[in-house]
């Protein structure tokens, strides 16, 4: 990897192993690499144990989602899936447990995947991509056993109602749908961009980040940022943010989100922006944080440069771990 | 006798007389008439000056008793005027007068005396300056005398024959032994006739010697002429025999010349003399070398022996040389001859021309600076087409740019012998890269070519002189002609560049939609402080991508109201490295790579896809296919915008690529891949 190449690195996808030591980081180029969260957080780090323990090639196009499960690793690349073993991975055996591609209708162009989640319900991976459908793979029988359509442009990202066995996702056409997880039919359809408070016609419609907490539902992209209660299906509080948002989580009693811009924004449940901190790239992709392991809890943000930056305190960059 | 001096005489003589008349009567009743004239002197000369005295005793004796006998009679109570005081008050006058002729003899007496010392002192001085007349003339005489017996005389100097070999050898007319043998003076005399007769038989025969010198003389020079005579004929027959010597392709004369002249080289430039002729013989024919400078002054230089020993040694002589100068105070002055001194070339330079296959020749000139023991190198590029058109090109051919990083990080701005660094210190030399301009490039690689080798921290294979050389002659000799050629071409595409025109050759014109709507608007170089003031490069800057041996440049790609500004680093190196672009656009407000994906993708698209861009090897045409491929991105940039947005009126760029999607991905990026045959835009 030459420096012009590093210099037009972005990291788009992160996902820590199930012991919580490690991260696996997903880049533009179609790499993956490992880097070990106890050699970097331990107090006698070097400038090398920011480095990758191990970087390889997964994928042809961008890798968009990564996944952990209990013992694997999933990646999504140009419509296509594979399962790696985190114990191999560790042991530096790089060796894909299986790949497997959606049914996709032919099309000139291979579909991105661009969001990947687990339904634990019936153990199901639920794949949103390019096609503008989202593909349940029974991860049981290792088939892709049915597809939910009803998008009329590609799928950003997808989301899981546990309880309620309700599927969410939100696409480039600015919808955020509700599936039933049982019947594959869509129950509810909100159109974000319709409504006032959250619509931002300079940007665009699309949802580019979707997440669910209870009966709580995150959402923003092309409109802003907004906190929905599902049961009435109505914005309760939309938050000033400037660019697009890319990804946002709850964290205890906060909104984390990241997005077009160079910081993370903590926001509260309220609809206040309560502080904005700086990071190393100019726009950022992902945020992760660590819940697998109580030592090792940290904050991981990637974007558009070859840096990943590390939290272990939230108000603060720690230090960056970089391809 | 004036009767007025009569008269005076007379009244003395009365009132004398009237002092003692008696003795005047008696007196000059005795003498004669006509000496009536009294003379007192005559008279003083008839006297006796000690019965004087008596008279003078006599007379005071008398007078006092008669005084006395007054007084007396007085006390007796004579009266006044009586005829005994009246008596003796008569005799008491004429004793006084008595007195008064005997003051005036003495006086007289007195002056006749001073007269008479006065005569004979006179006298006296005459004798003395006469006495004094003759000491100095004795005195004379003895100094003349001395300067005489001082004397040398001429022959002394004059080296002559022994007697005894004089004797042996004069003949006897000359030597005269009976005159001589008693005789030193006459024997001397004799010798030194001898001497004579001997110089001059000799000085004849000198003149003789000299006659015949100059007779042989005359005939060598007569046999001279003759050999020079034959001189033009053998020219002519070497001037004949030259075809043929070229159609044999044996070009003897030639190298002969050069062979010799290479003599006079210093070891460094003779190594690479000997390895450039070896390989331009046996690998390529299109590589010349000439020896140019001063041969004279070379050979004053190779004269003493110290040319066989090591050059090492020679810059230690150097420095000691320094040493002893450095104790004088030095001035300014001082300094620079020193530093002139110390940055001397060597007289003889090796030009190296590399020929090219459109004809162009790299003129390369190596000179070798003796007292630093380094070589440098200076460049010039001939080309059969006029260059001057494009002024961007103005640094690409510049000698100081030109053979810039030909190996890795090679600057040639720092002498590569890390003994230079100690010389420096001692003359206040700062770096040498301020010297670069006058004497030329000292690049790792010319070294190399020179046979010299600089331990560096990197310890490779040691090799030193001629196979160091040879080791690296072919790959430098391929990359120089390498670098001329991407130089040129790149020359050639910044003139057509500055006419907005990117010229794009048909074997890469399938890169490319056959529409592109895209204009290139100016291309200009900028300095690199340019470069690095500006906001959107800054990533590349801290990357450590912009190198200050880097040019840069600035494009402006324009569609309609949005303006593409790139910012362009290119290596030295080129193609081997390819440019860097960074962009900046401004329509609807200013954004950059830095901010908007978009924008990002397309510096990815032209930095890192490259290798599709190369076209065909070696990849002169990069460069301007990455710009090409600028424009095509805009436009699909341009085109797929804002489709979203409902807003009123016509779009501005109506789309005109064929795209499968316009947006994917989780950030939105637009399809800048260009697939050939089907002419449709996808993404990565």
């Amino acid at each position: 990897m030459g420096p012009v190449e590093l210099l037009h690195m972005s990291v788009f996808s992160q996902s820590f192993s199930p012991c919580g030591r490690f991260l696996a980081a997903g880049n533009n180029y179609g790499e993956i690499a490992l880097f070990s969260l106890s050699a970097a957080l331990s107090p006698d780090a070097t400038r090398l144990s920011q480095k990758p323990v191990l970087t390889f090639t997964a994928h042809e196009g961008p890798v968009f989602s990564l996944l952990s499960t209990d013992c694997r690793l999933l990646s999504a690349g140009n419509g296509e899936v594979s399962a790696w073993s985190w114990s191999e991975l560790i042991k530096k055996n790089v060796k894909p447990l299986w790949t497997k591609r959606p049914n996709y209708k032919s099309s000139l162009e291979i579909p991105e995947i661009n969001s990947m989640i687990i339904n634990p319900r019936d153990n199901s991976l639920v794949v949103g991509g390019g096609d503008n459908n989202i593909h349940i793979l029974d991860l049981e029988h290792g088939v892709f056993k049915s597809v939910l359509q009803g998008h009329s442009d590609y799928v950003h990202c997808v989301s899981v109602r546990e309880r309620e066995a309700e599927i969410l996702s939100g696409g480039e056409d600015g919808a955020v749908r509700i599936w039933d997880s049982r019947t594959g039919q869509t129950v509810h359809c909100i159109e974000v961009y319709k409504y006032e408070e959250c619509a931002r016609p300079q940007f665009g419609k699309w949802i580019s980040c979707l997440t669910t907490d209870s009966d709580w539902m995150l959402c923003g992209g092309g409109p802003s940022l907004s906190l929905w209660h599902l049961r009435s299906l109505s914005p309760t509080s939309t938050f000033p943010l400037s660019g697009c948002q890319r990804q946002a989580a709850f964290y205890q009693d906060m909104i984390l989100a990241v997005g077009e811009g160079q910081s993370v924004s903590h926001c509260l449940l309220g609809g206040e922006v309560k502080a904005q901190i700086p990071c190393s790239s100019q726009s950022l992709n992902t945020l992760q944080l660590n819940t697998n392991s109580t030592e090792h809890r940290v904050l991981t943000v990637g974007g558009s440069s070859d840096h990943i930056d590390v939290f272990t305190n939230l108000s603060y960059r720690a230090f960056s771990l970089s391809f | 006798m004036s009767s007025e001096a009569l008269k005076k005489r007379k009244s003395k003589v009365l009132r004398s007389e009237g002092g003692t008349p008696e003795m005047k009567r008696g007196r000059g009743e005795g003498d004669p008439q006509d000496v009536r004239v009294y003379s007192e002197e005559v008279e003083l000369d008839g006297r006796d000056p000690e019965q004087d005295f008596l008279q003078y005793k006599e007379s005071c004796e008398s007078l006092a008793t008669l005084m006395s006998e007054i007084q007396d009679l007085k006390a007796n109570g004579a009266k006044d005027g009586c005829a005994e005081v009246e008596q003796k008050r008569m005799q008491s006058c004429i004793h006084f007068m008595n007195l008064k002729k005997l003051n005036r003899l003495a006086h007289m007496r007195l002056k006749r005396g001073r007269d008479q010392t006065h005569e004979a002192k006179q006298k006296v001085d005459v004798l003395h300056l006469q006495l004094q007349n003759l000491l100095y003339e004795v005195m004379h005489l003895q100094k003349e005398i001395s300067k005489c017996l001082e004397f040398k005389s001429k022959h002394e100097e004059i080296d002559l024959v022994s007697e005894e070999e004089f004797y042996q050898g004069a003949p006897q007319e000359i030597s005269r032994p009976h005159l001589t043998k008693n005789d030193p003076h006459q024997l001397t005399l004799a010798r030194l006739d001898w001497e004579l007769e001997q110089r001059k038989r000799l000085a004849e025969k000198y003149k003789e010697s000299q006659a015949t010198k100059e007779k042989i003389q005359k005939s060598i020079e007569v046999k001279k002429e003759h050999l020079r005579s034959l001189q033009p004929g053998l020219n002519a027959i070497m001037q004949a025999s030259l075809p043929v010597q070229e159609y044999l392709s044996m070009p003897f004369e030639q190298t002969q010349k050069q062979t010799e002249i290479a003599r006079h080289l210093p070891p460094p430039l003779y190594v690479l003399f000997v390895q450039a002729n070896a390989y331009g013989q046996a690998c390529d024919k299109n590589l010349t070398l000439s020896i140019s400078g001063d041969v004279d002054e070379a050979k004053a230089l190779s004269k003493p022996p110290e040319d066989s020993q090591d050059d090492e040694s020679d810059s230690d002589a150097e420095e000691e040389q320094e040493k002893t100068k450095r104790r004088r105070p030095t001035t300014g002055g001082q300094l620079d001859d020193k530093r002139r001194e110390m940055l001397k070339r060597h007289p003889l330079s090796l030009c190296l021309d590399l020929k090219c296959k459109d004809g162009s020749i790299l003129h390369l000139y190596f000179y070798y600076l003796m007292n630093l023991n380094i070589m440098t190198v200076k460049t010039k590029v001939s080309t059969t087409t006029d260059l001057s058109t494009a002024i961007s090109a103005g640094d690409l051919l510049k000698s100081d740019t030109l053979l810039s990083c030909l190996y890795t990080s090679d600057q040639g701005r720092e002498t590569p012998n890390p003994a230079n660094r100690y010389q420096f210190d001692k003359v206040g030399i700062v770096s040498f890269a301020d010297y670069v301009e006058e004497l030329g490039h000292p690049y790792m690689w010319v070294q190399s070519l020179g046979g010299l080798h600089f331990p560096s921290d990197a310890s490779e294979g040691v090799r030193v002189g001629s196979s160091l050389s040879a080791s690296h002659m072919e790959s430098t000799m391929k990359l120089l002609r390498g670098r001329v050629q991407s130089r040129l071409a790149l020359h050639k595409q910044f003139a057509s560049l500055e006419h907005s025109i990117i010229p794009v050759s048909s074997e890469c014109q399938h890169f490319f939609p056959a529409k592109i709507i895209s204009r290139l608007a100016r291309w200009t170089t900028i300095s690199d402080q340019e470069y690095m003031d500006l906001q959107y490069t800054r990533h590349v800057t801290e990357a450590g991508l912009a190198k200050e041996t880097d040019l840069y440049f600035m494009a402006v790609v324009e569609r309609g109201t949005a303006r593409l500004q790139a910012a362009v680093v290119m290596s030295p190196r080129y193609p081997e490295i390819s440019p860097l672009f960074s962009l900046s656009l401004s329509w609807k407000g200013e954004r950059s790579g830095r901010t908007d994906d978009n924008l990002r993708a397309m510096e990815s698209e032209v930095n890192v896809f490259k290798n599709e861009l190369q076209g065909p090897r070696p990849g002169h045409q990069l460069l301007t296919n990455q710009i090409s491929r600028l424009c095509v991105c805009l436009d699909v940039y341009l085109e797929t915008e804002g489709q979203d947005d409902s807003v009123e009126g016509p779009r501005e760029f109506p789309r005109e690529k064929m795209c499968l999607r316009t947006v994917r991905g989780p950030n939105r990026l637009k399809p800048f891949k260009y697939n050939h045959p089907q002419g449709f835009f996808s993404h990565r």
